[in-house]
């Protein structure tokens, strides 16, 4: 199957199949021929059981990770080929992921971890921290600006983990079950923040069994063992 | 997307390198300090000593004469006739001629070097600490490590058992800011010494004095002595420095070899201390990849918490052996170099801290930081994030 690459089309992934090497004997296909595209703005949802291969496509749609076979294309470019560091670059510039195990450096303040991407961009110490702390007020974390992960609870880790795919202001963001594991309330804030970064133009595309997050969603696809089985059309963009 | 401060961002990753000693990780920083500490303090309190005692090697042999003669004996050192002064005086070039008789002999349980040379020269010869020179027979001056040890100050007396049981007068005490070789040092009159070591009317040597320029005349009138029938063991200053140098140099190298063999066996250690928290390290690293952090860019920032690392640990490590050798005298680790019984010698150990020391111990210690972190730092940073946050 192939899909046409039209001008708004931000992700374009052809035949991606994915094969993890357990030992020499056994081996996992985690994705088997998914082939999808994801327009600029679209809010697209990815459904399925644990283990059917949400998380291992959104790697690769964010160049976390290769596929075995297929080609990825990001903003009409194939992406498939290029080098690691060519992958940093495209993630610091159009990326932002949000981890389903939040992945926040335990040493560092939660002001500190939303602004780890500002590091190399020569952001100054103070900007960041200015930055930083709006991110973190409108996600309602202003009174834990300075606390360190094991401080803050499992919904305000998430919130500190989308502060920091927002710093840069990337206009495609990832997220693994960004509402597993955390309190009503602070899914609350997630989908508000989701919610205004789609006011001004992010791309969207989140795994996840949460009908909570299905509200606004343009496209669900269905996964179960790898295989895109139904590619559900909810709202058009 | 951000416009790129790439000066700023070198900046920050320098000041992320030093959070991540200081604040983030202040427990695995100490435990690598004190890693570095153990390694490069006896490196260069020995290092030190050693250059210590060869300035003052240097400083005894270019204040000493310009040639040392003594009899030979079948290729051995001899007694010389005290007569033989008037024949080396009357060389052309000769300034001054000094006889000199030089023994060892036990006082109470130390084994003391004694020198006997004509009173009126001796004045011009010592720094003194206390007292006055030697004017007469039966005075003596010490050294001041023994003057501490056995208590003799000015107006003590004692008595040295070797061919015959002799009594002596302190009259002064050397200086302690005198070479090494000084501090268990009886200076007396040649007399008393030809006394004691039945040694009437020879000496065990002559210190020739040249006059400025004139060592290669007098070099070769003293071979034409030998030729001449009055056989003559010559050692000129030249000599002697080759000789010190390449003891020296023998002796560092000795040093350098076995520090080389300690520093191999120091390297899985710094692995291991490294190792503390590579998990967490690890994830760490992944993290940044994931958010856009090039590889050089977290290579970087470990090479920054080395080189911070490294040079708290060589500073900590010079600062620690220059406290150690002033401040309690060489402890332990100077009875390696001197021979000197016991732990800490009783007169000041010579040392002398050189750039190049400082240079040698920044050097081992971004070697052996480097070693344990960079390759580890370089491999896991250009693993696909995803696989090590899985």
């Amino acid at each position: 199957m192939t899909i046409e690459q039209g001008l708004d089309t931000v992700i374009r992934a052809e035949g991606l199949s994915k094969t993890f090497r357990l030992s020499r004997l056994r081996k996992v296909d985690a994705l088997k021929d998914v082939t999808l595209a994801v327009s600029k703005n679209e809010y697209v949802v990815f459904r399925g059981p644990s283990g059917s291969g949400k998380t291992t496509l959104l790697n690769i749609l964010g160049c976390l990770g290769r596929p075995s076979l297929g080609r990825i294309y990001l903003n009409g470019e194939d992406v498939t080929e290029l080098g690691e560091e060519e992958l940093c670059r495209i993630r610091r510039k159009n990326i932002g992921f949000i981890f389903q195990g939040f992945n926040l450096l335990p040493r560092m303040s939660a002001w500190e971890n939303v602004s780890i991407p500002l590091i190399p961009l020569g952001v100054g110490e103070r900007e960041r921290f200015l930055r930083a702390c709006a991110l973190l007020e409108r996600l309602g974390l202003q009174e834990r600006v300075h606390h360190s992960p094991e401080e803050l609870s499992g919904g305000e880790q998430q919130r500190v983990s989308v502060a920091r795919a927002l710093i840069n202001e990337p206009d495609l963001i990832l997220a693994d079950e960004p509402t597993s594991n955390i309190d009503s309330d602070s899914a609350y804030k997630v989908l508000a923040a989701f919610a205004s970064l789609r006011a001004k133009g992010s791309t969207l595309v989140v795994a996840t069994h949460d009908h909570t997050l299905f509200q606004e969603v343009n496209t669900v696809y269905h996964l179960i063992d790898g295989r895109i089985t139904d590619k559900e059309l909810k709202k058009r963009p | 997307m951000e416009p790129f401060n790439t000066r700023r961002k070198h900046w920050n990753l320098f000041l992320t390198a030093t959070g991540n000693l200081v604040q983030r990780t202040p427990f695995r920083s100490a435990i690598i300090l004190i890693s570095l500490l153990a390694i490069l303090f006896p490196f260069l309190t020995a290092l030190s000593i050693s250059e210590g005692i060869k300035a003052q090697s240097k400083i005894s042999v270019e204040e000493g004469a310009d040639f040392y003669i003594t009899g030979d004996a079948g290729g051995s050192s001899a007694p010389l006739s005290r007569t033989s002064i008037d024949r080396f005086q009357t060389l052309p070039g000769v300034s001054r001629v000094v006889p000199r008789i030089v023994g060892r002999a036990y006082l109470g349980e130390q084994i003391v070097t004694i020198v006997g040379m004509p009173e009126t020269l001796i004045v011009d010869t010592l720094s003194l600490m206390s007292g006055r020179s030697i004017q007469q027979k039966g005075e003596v001056i010490v050294g001041a490590s023994l003057g501490r040890t056995y208590d003799l100050t000015e107006g003590s007396r004692f008595y040295l058992p070797i061919n015959r049981w002799k009594r002596f007068t302190v009259v002064g005490t050397l200086s302690p800011s005198c070479t090494i070789w000084s501090a268990k040092l009886i200076y007396m009159s040649l007399e008393d010494a030809g006394e004691l070591f039945r040694m009437k009317d020879m000496v065990t040597d002559f210190l020739i004095y040249a006059n400025p320029g004139d060592n290669p005349v007098v070099n070769i009138h003293l071979q034409q002595e030998n030729r001449a029938g009055l056989p003559l063991r010559m050692q000129s200053r030249e000599l002697i420095q080759s000789y010190l140098q390449k003891g020296f140099d023998s002796r560092t190298g000795v040093l350098t070899a076995f520090y080389i063999v300690a520093f191999a066996l120091s390297v899985p250690l710094i692995l291991v201390v490294w190792g503390l928290g590579s998990v967490e390290r690890k994830k760490e690293i992944a993290l940044l990849k994931a958010v856009g952090w090039e590889t050089l860019d977290v290579i970087e920032m470990a090479l920054w918490e080395n080189v911070l690392l490294s040079l708290a640990g060589a500073t900590l490590a010079f600062l620690l052996a220059f406290l150690w050798i002033k401040g309690f005298n060489g402890f332990f680790i100077a009875q390696f170099f001197l021979a000197e019984p016991g732990l800490v010698p009783d007169f000041p150990v010579p040392s002398r801290f050189l750039p190049i020391t400082a240079f040698m111990a920044l050097f081992l210690s971004l070697a052996l930081t480097l070693t344990g972190s960079l390759y580890y730092t370089w491999r896991t940073a250009i693993t696909p994030s995803a696989e090590l946050l899985r």
